[in-house]
């Protein structure tokens, strides 16, 4: 089938195209326009924006932990039904499918769930697969597992590391690998409260520094295109934008993600010991090539805070509301659960502002990606208005009147004037999240790229705008129109298969006999076991 | 033969288009589910498609297990992890039968990680709870910890007290032993399960919450039944909500009182049920009840109900995942013993098919 969009204004800044053009597609693929051929089907979508799917690189979507918040806080999604339709946590819907649905409308096509324990992969890509429409990928947890931290003692070789890490990647299907407070979950669980970057795990002898830099030349040498997806140490304590400078500069010039910097862009300055280090740290990713970050923005409202990093959450269990939360001791990380209100009182305004700063800051948008970490500085349902206060000053001004001016006055966002056009939009939300992933098949519309492509209505409200896709395409399949999901189909988790070593599995099998008393088939599983059809797609490691 | 309307045979079409009108005409349709995690998917995927309510077929134990999670929250552990760190093992009342193994293969083994060394057991003695289910699970290594006078949720708040330097109100046997192994232990574990009551699992996780702020502590739950623990997990992915959930506005409403399975047939809310067992119990009996629709794994009819159709079970007739609690996670099980019985989700499969002419959405 050969469909035409008509006649919209093109945002392809990978191609370098802009302005008014015709789109085709052909059996799901972006093509050029053909020579004497007539389409099958034509959209008119003159006066929209047309722009390739967008990409969400870090969005906690589903797995254990995720489906444990939905556990723990029925009546915080009650409003599953049609009332009350303002509670951003509540119209995230939180099932699978209102997930898929819910990132459609908004013109987005592909998400990672960033925080995989490999030992609840089956448990993950079940949810996953329930997903409809969009496409999803994961990212596995290492840095507290048993295994890699004896390995670390015990200096095995770096091809002994790698192939643990290819087995850890292939056996649990994801497209990349995670870190979470590398070592802290492990010494948590030997009562260690406060781990810092050159902190000894007990029992290891090794140092959070030295986790990292082995994850993270292992990634590297494994060809896993994206790098080594950092979520560092001391999250949301003041002061913590050290670790977070500490952490930029051991990428000592190789690749390095970190995820959502927001939370660690706290000085001690000020009454309240709190403040905004946004510049500084935006700073130092302007002068690090090899550094990306996600932000993390946090947004007003009722939401919940779901992590593997369980240091954090058993401290953050004090200021849980509603009072309740979970924290799970598992294998590696584990998990903690505590929902959390964000206020516009003194922190949550500071929290809010500092994100934003990293936003504008932040010189290259190849290199700042769109996030709130979802749902724990909000509901990805708060995008539109996300991308509002980066695309309009006066919107960012009239929030911050009616926020906490003392702590605004600790920040720089005022004197900011940058707004986003809609090329940066189009770079930060998809070409660069397609190019860090490692997916050239998506982020831009040049032809053979796979036909995820949304189309917006242009119009002052950008919020209303990204709200509401006129429409939305997926592999060709036209998926929404008007904000409304009219068709649904099931995408496909992207997944890396590097051939594990024969060795590897022999030890892995070894392993959980012996330390679990089960064999090595009660922690991994067939494709089949997903049961729904061709439910993954393979992406190349890079040689 | 796989298929029956009332005692009559027929093949498994005809019954098919039997429960597929059945279902269509119903008004207030119920389910009562009992298979791995893809028959759940797919049953909770056709409630959804003729606005029924759901609940497990126990569910009765269920929503205490759920309310833990719901109400309470608190610290768990699982089982892995437990087998690796723990060096000091608290059973908290009785525990499934189901689980008896994992205890016992826990008791045969060392904790590895923290340092390793030996494991020391303890097991919480009260008033015998009312709950059934469970039968006394005697652990040779452990040391008694309580009084047959008091039920076990004051057990625990009496331990609870002691631990906290607090005055307690009486005398518990053991109670030094156990003051003094828990203040040299690295990793202590409460093992625990719907058969203790919920306001011992409310003190429980109290006192892990009062233990954590100087040393850790954590409990590993073990549920009644694994596979009721797997459906809560897919209804929770699924619908946002764990069971008793229905659809009869059209989205899922989440409800213990309102969408308990059992009330509103005992209330005559219900007019049909629809029964699914892989363990092949059959439906209870009930005396001017709904018409009955039976999936189950037996190879007679079901007394009394208006269809029933053969199923086989995941893990034993055909491939499945179900939920383990000996990794705390879900499981990829294959066939030990292949068989043509159709699984819930091919029935289901059917069933939407007879509805709506188009395959089933999970």
């Amino acid at each position: 089938m050969l469909i035409r969009l008509a006649g919209g204004e093109v945002v392809d800044p990978v191609n370098g195209l802009a302005g008014r053009r015709d789109v085709w597609i052909k059996d799901g693929v972006i093509v050029d326009k053909p020579v004497s051929k007539r389409a099958d089907k034509t959209y008119d979508v003159s006066g929209c924006f047309v722009m390739a799917g967008a990409i969400d690189i870090h969005s906690h979507i589903g797995g254990g932990n995720v489906n444990t918040a939905r556990l723990l806080l029925p009546e915080q999604h009650a409003a599953h039904l049609r009332r009350p339709l303002n509670t951003p946590l509540s119209n995230a819907g939180w099932s699978t499918f209102n997930t898929g649905c819910l990132y459609a409308k908004m013109g987005f096509t592909t998400v990672v769930e960033p925080a995989m324990s490999p030992s609840s992969a089956l448990h993950t890509h079940m949810e996953l697969a329930d997903i409809p429409i969009i496409d999803k990928a994961t990212l596995a947890i290492l840095g507290n597992d048993d295994f890699l931290l004896s390995m670390i003692r015990d200096n095995a070789s770096p091809a002994m590391i790698d192939d643990y890490v290819a087995w850890t990647v292939s056996s649990s299907r994801a497209l990349g690998v995670k870190v979470i407070n590398a070592g802290a979950a492990a010494a948590f669980k030997e009562n260690v409260r406060r781990f810092s970057f050159d902190d000894v795990v007990p029992s290891y002898g090794v140092s959070s520094r030295t986790i990292v830099e082995t994850l993270q030349a292992s990634v590297g040498r494994l060809g896993v295109p994206h790098p080594l997806h950092v979520h560092a140490n001391n999250l949301g304590i003041a002061g913590n934008a050290t670790t977070a400078a500490e952490t930029i500069r051991a990428a000592d010039g190789r690749p390095l993600h970190l995820a959502h910097l927001q939370f660690y862009g706290y000085g001690t300055e000020g009454k309240r010991g709190f403040s905004s280090e946004a510049a500084r740290l935006a700073e130092l990713v302007n002068g690090n090539a090899d550094v990306t970050i996600d932000v993390g923005q946090v947004m007003f409202g009722q939401t919940v805070t779901i992590s593997s990093d369980v240091t954090r959450q058993y401290s953050g269990m004090r200021t849980a509301n509603p009072k309740k939360s979970i924290l799970i001791d598992g294998d590696g990380n584990g998990g903690g659960i505590v929902p959390y209100r964000y206020r516009p009182d003194y922190y949550g305004s500071l929290q809010w502002a500092v994100g934003l700063e990293l936003f504008l800051l932040i010189n290259d948008p190849w290199r700042v990606f769109f996030t709130t970490d979802h749902p724990n500085g909000a509901p990805f349902t708060a995008y539109p208005d996300l991308f509002e206060l980066l695309m309009r000053r006066d919107a960012r001004d009239a929030k911050m009147a009616e926020l906490d001016q003392s702590a605004l006055e600790l920040t720089t966002l005022a004197s900011i004037s940058r707004e986003y056009s809609l090329d940066e939009i189009a770079v930060m939300t998809r070409a660069a999240p397609a190019k860090l992933l490692g997916l050239d098949d998506r982020g831009h519309l040049g032809p053979g790229a796979i036909a995820d492509i949304a189309v917006y209505r242009k119009g002052q409200d950008v919020r209303k705008m990204f709200a509401d896709a006129a429409l939305v395409f997926k592999n060709g399949d036209l998926v929404v129109e008007d904000g409304v999901v009219t068709h649904y189909r099931w995408g496909k988790t992207l997944r890396l298969n590097p051939p594990p070593d024969k060795g590897i599995v022999r030890r892995m099998q070894a392993y959980h006999e012996d330390r679990y008393g089960l064999s090595l088939d009660w922690f991994t599983f067939q494709e089949t076991a997903i049961s729904r059809e061709n439910p993954f797609a393979e992406v190349a490691c890079r040689s | 033969m796989v298929a029956w309307i009332g005692s009559r045979t027929v093949p498994l079409s005809a019954a098919i288009e039997q429960v597929a009108k059945l279902l269509a005409t119903s008004r207030c349709p119920v389910f009562s589910l009992d298979s791995d995690i893809h028959g759940c998917r797919s049953l909770i995927a056709l409630a959804e498609r003729v606005g029924a309510t759901y609940d497990h077929v126990n569910g009765r134990d269920l929503v205490h297990e759920v309310a833990l999670h719901t109400d309470i929250g608190g610290f768990f552990a699982t089982a892995t992890e437990v087998r690796r760190r723990a060096d000091l093992i608290v059973v908290g009342g009785d525990l499934p039968t189901a689980h008896h193994d994992l205890l016992l293969s826990l008791a045969a083994s060392k904790p590895d990680l923290s340092g390793g060394g030996r494991r020391r057991w303890f097991q919480i003695n009260g008033k015998a709870a009312s709950a059934g289910g469970g039968r006394p699970l005697r652990l040779p290594k452990a040391v008694e910890v309580g009084s047959p006078d008091y039920p076990v949720d004051a057990v625990l708040g009496i331990l609870r007290a002691s631990l906290a330097a607090r005055k307690a109100s009486a005398a518990l046997a053991n109670a030094d032993a156990f003051l003094s192994a828990m203040a040299k232990a690295r990793f202590p574990v409460f093992v625990c399960s719907h058969l203790t009551d919920v306001p011992s699992l409310a003190m429980l996780q109290g006192m892990l919450a009062d233990i954590n702020k100087t040393q850790r502590a954590t409990a590993l739950f073990l549920p009644a039944d694994d596979d009721a623990w797997g459906m809560v997990l897919a209804s929770t992915w699924m619908t946002g909500f764990p069971p008793r959930t229905g659809f009869s506005t059209g989205s899922p409403v989440y409800d213990p009182w309102l969408c308990d399975v059992d009330r509103m047939i005992a209330q005559k809310e219900a007019d049909l049920h629809l029964w699914v067992s892989e363990r092949d119990e059959a439906p209870p009996a009930r005396r001017g009840g709904p018409p009955t629709i039976a999936l189950v794994r037996g190879e007679r009819p079901v007394a009394g109900a208006a269809a029933t159709i053969r199923i086989g079970k995941a893990g034993l007739d055909h491939d499945g995942v179900v939920y383990a609690s000996r990794i705390g996670t879900l499981r990829s099980v294959a066939a030990t013993t292949p068989s043509d019985l159709p699984s819930v989700r091919t029935i289901v499969s059917h069933l939407q098919h007879a509805l709506t002419g188009k395959d089933m959405p999970c």
